[in-house]
């Protein structure tokens, strides 16, 4: 089975409606260890990817900058600027592909995940979005079809929020909160729970 | 939380509309209309001093442009960091031919976007460097100095590589009398009440109306301790004497001090703070130059102060007392 330039762009309509609910719930997540404005920019971020026309774009990996592109005129804030440099990274390595293989997802995603640990800093374990899309990576080791795709990326996803509810935030601002984040969500990962759920048929 | 404001979406881009109306020497730049620049286009051979951050801490980052100064700013929506094609266009705009220094505080996203910026324009030929604020000493231990944060306290690291740049000094020279000023520079805060990002619903932290938070930042960013609300005097002896327990390496006797408002609190406040952290200094045999009281490193409406200190040395001093001038902060020969 085939990823192509319309099953990113449904993708990303399918998020970007998801984001109405979310917004509050990440706004109201974030508030706990941060200013509270996670939801209000991942709408914004995924807002403007939304409304890039991708109907003459070529290759995937062509769409993965685009949309990289457009995440990074809405946003400077960290989260936003990591979620660009992974769809930046994940397009590189896509760059000249007609179609890309739900086979190629795991690599993709182990190719995004390194490359906002080299931009961010942040390591595996410190309890950030760099550990669900660790998880996503390991779980798509051997997919084949795009609904087993959504699905384990899913259960991926939420697994790792549940793992990790119980340790503490060793990075950004959440840090300082030390070990009153332990049985906090952090609300990065909490979002690609909650938008990778949103993704599955 | 009452703000005198339009649509939130458009706070920022109407202060900065605004504020260059109201500023003849500064303008705004670039396709995303979130460069403050000098109204006089950078001279050729001058070293570019840049900063950048979030927005809703006027004068910070915005505000210190001019001679003497900031060459640009790039400005983020508020609390979060410029965009990458922003900090391109503040370097490109402070560009004369003899590289720039990007000079702003340490956070994640500000720290992103200005590498990824100055990566980008390296193959267009301009050279950068980074020097990072963390003077607030809340938001980490001695040991982890290079995780915290930055705040008030960067100023005068703007000053001093603002001076320096003036004089036609290299790039090298320029980014190390700005690390040497961070390096020299202690900030604390104190919170009396929050702020609120336009159009969130909620303040961004929550106080007890008659509780404080001792070393909380600008961002709301947890502190040292949270209690009842005490008078000047004790919160200006506690403050000062965290900030010298935290003494840079090679201090001497002299520094400059910023009793800094974080909003709301007023000028009377700012000087009752000053005239008991003056007296403390003194008695520990410290000796004052150049003090500023005023609002210079800001959260919107949010009630409390922060206290900074530069420990100066004799580069320092003198680049402090060269003539600088931006809307909001004079210095005369």
């Amino acid at each position: 089975m085939s990823i192509t330039v319309a099953s990113i762009a449904a993708a990303v309509t399918r998020a970007d409606k998801a984001m109405g609910g979310l917004e509050q719930i990440l706004n109201d997540a974030d508030a706990k260890l941060g200013d509270g404005d996670t939801g209000g920019m991942l709408a914004r971020v995924i807002g403007k990817m939304a409304e890039v026309d991708l109907s003459s774009t070529a290759d995937p990996g062509a769409a993965l900058s685009q949309l990289a592109k457009a995440a990074t005129v809405a946003t400077g804030s960290s989260l936003g600027t990591l979620f660009a440099t992974g769809l930046l990274a994940a397009g590189r390595e896509a760059k000249g592909r007609a179609t890309l293989d739900v086979g190629d997802l795991s690599s993709l995603f182990a190719t995004a995940r390194d490359a906002m640990i080299a931009r961010g800093g942040a390591s595996l374990g410190d309890k950030t979005v760099l550990d669900s899309l660790d998880a996503i990576a390991e779980a798509l080791k051997g997919t084949e079809t795009p609904e087993q795709a959504t699905r384990d990326a899913a259960k991926a996803a939420s697994e790792a929020l549940e793992t990790f509810r119980s340790q503490p935030n060793r990075i950004g601002r959440a840090r300082m909160f030390g070990d009153q984040t332990i049985g906090i969500d952090d609300p990065g990962m909490l979002a690609i729970k909650e938008l990778s759920a949103a993704l599955v048929a | 939380m009452k703000k005198l404001m339009n649509k939130p979406s458009g706070f920022v881009d109407e202060m900065l509309d605004g504020l260059v109306a109201a500023n003849p020497s500064l303008a705004l730049g670039g396709d995303t209309g979130r460069v403050v620049h000098r109204a006089k286009p950078i001279r050729s051979g001058k070293v570019g001093v840049v900063s950048g951050g979030g927005s809703g801490h006027l004068p910070l980052f915005t505000g210190y442009v001019g001679e003497g100064l900031l060459d640009s700013c790039s400005i983020g929506n508020v609390f979060e960091g410029p965009t990458v094609g922003s900090c391109m266009e503040a370097i490109k705009l402070a560009d004369g031919g003899k590289g720039v220094l990007r000079l702003y505080g340490n956070y994640g996203g500000d720290r992103m976007n200005f590498d990824m910026a100055g990566e980008m324009l390296e193959d267009e030929g301009i050279r950068t460097t980074t020097v990072l604020g963390n003077d607030d000493v809340a938001s980490a231990g001695p040991a982890e100095r290079q995780k915290r944060r930055g705040v008030a306290g960067i100023i005068y690291a703007y000053k001093t590589a603002g001076a320096l740049a003036e004089t036609g000094a290299d790039l090298d020279a320029v980014t190390a009398i700005a690390q040497k000023t961070v390096d020299r520079t202690r900030t604390i805060g104190v919170a009396l009440a929050p702020c609120q990002v336009p159009g969130s619903d909620k303040p961004s932290f929550t106080l007890g109306e008659n509780e404080i938070e001792m070393g909380m930042g600008i961002h709301g960013e947890p502190g040292i301790w949270r209690d009842t609300l005490r008078e000047a005097d004790a919160i200006a002896d506690e403050m000062i004497e965290r900030l010298l327990a935290d003494k840079p390496e090679g201090a001497g006797k002299r520094v400059s001090i910023l009793v800094n408002s974080l909003g709301a609190t007023p000028l009377e406040e700012l000087f009752i703070l000053y005239r008991r952290a003056r007296a403390t200094l003194e008695a520990a045999g410290i000796e004052i130059v150049r003090p500023l009281v005023g609002h210079y490193a800001t959260s919107m409406e949010m009630a409390g102060a922060s206290i900074s200190l530069c420990f100066v040395d004799d580069e320092i001093e003198a680049l402090l007392a060269a003539p600088a001038h931006c809307p909001f902060w004079t210095v005369t020969a």
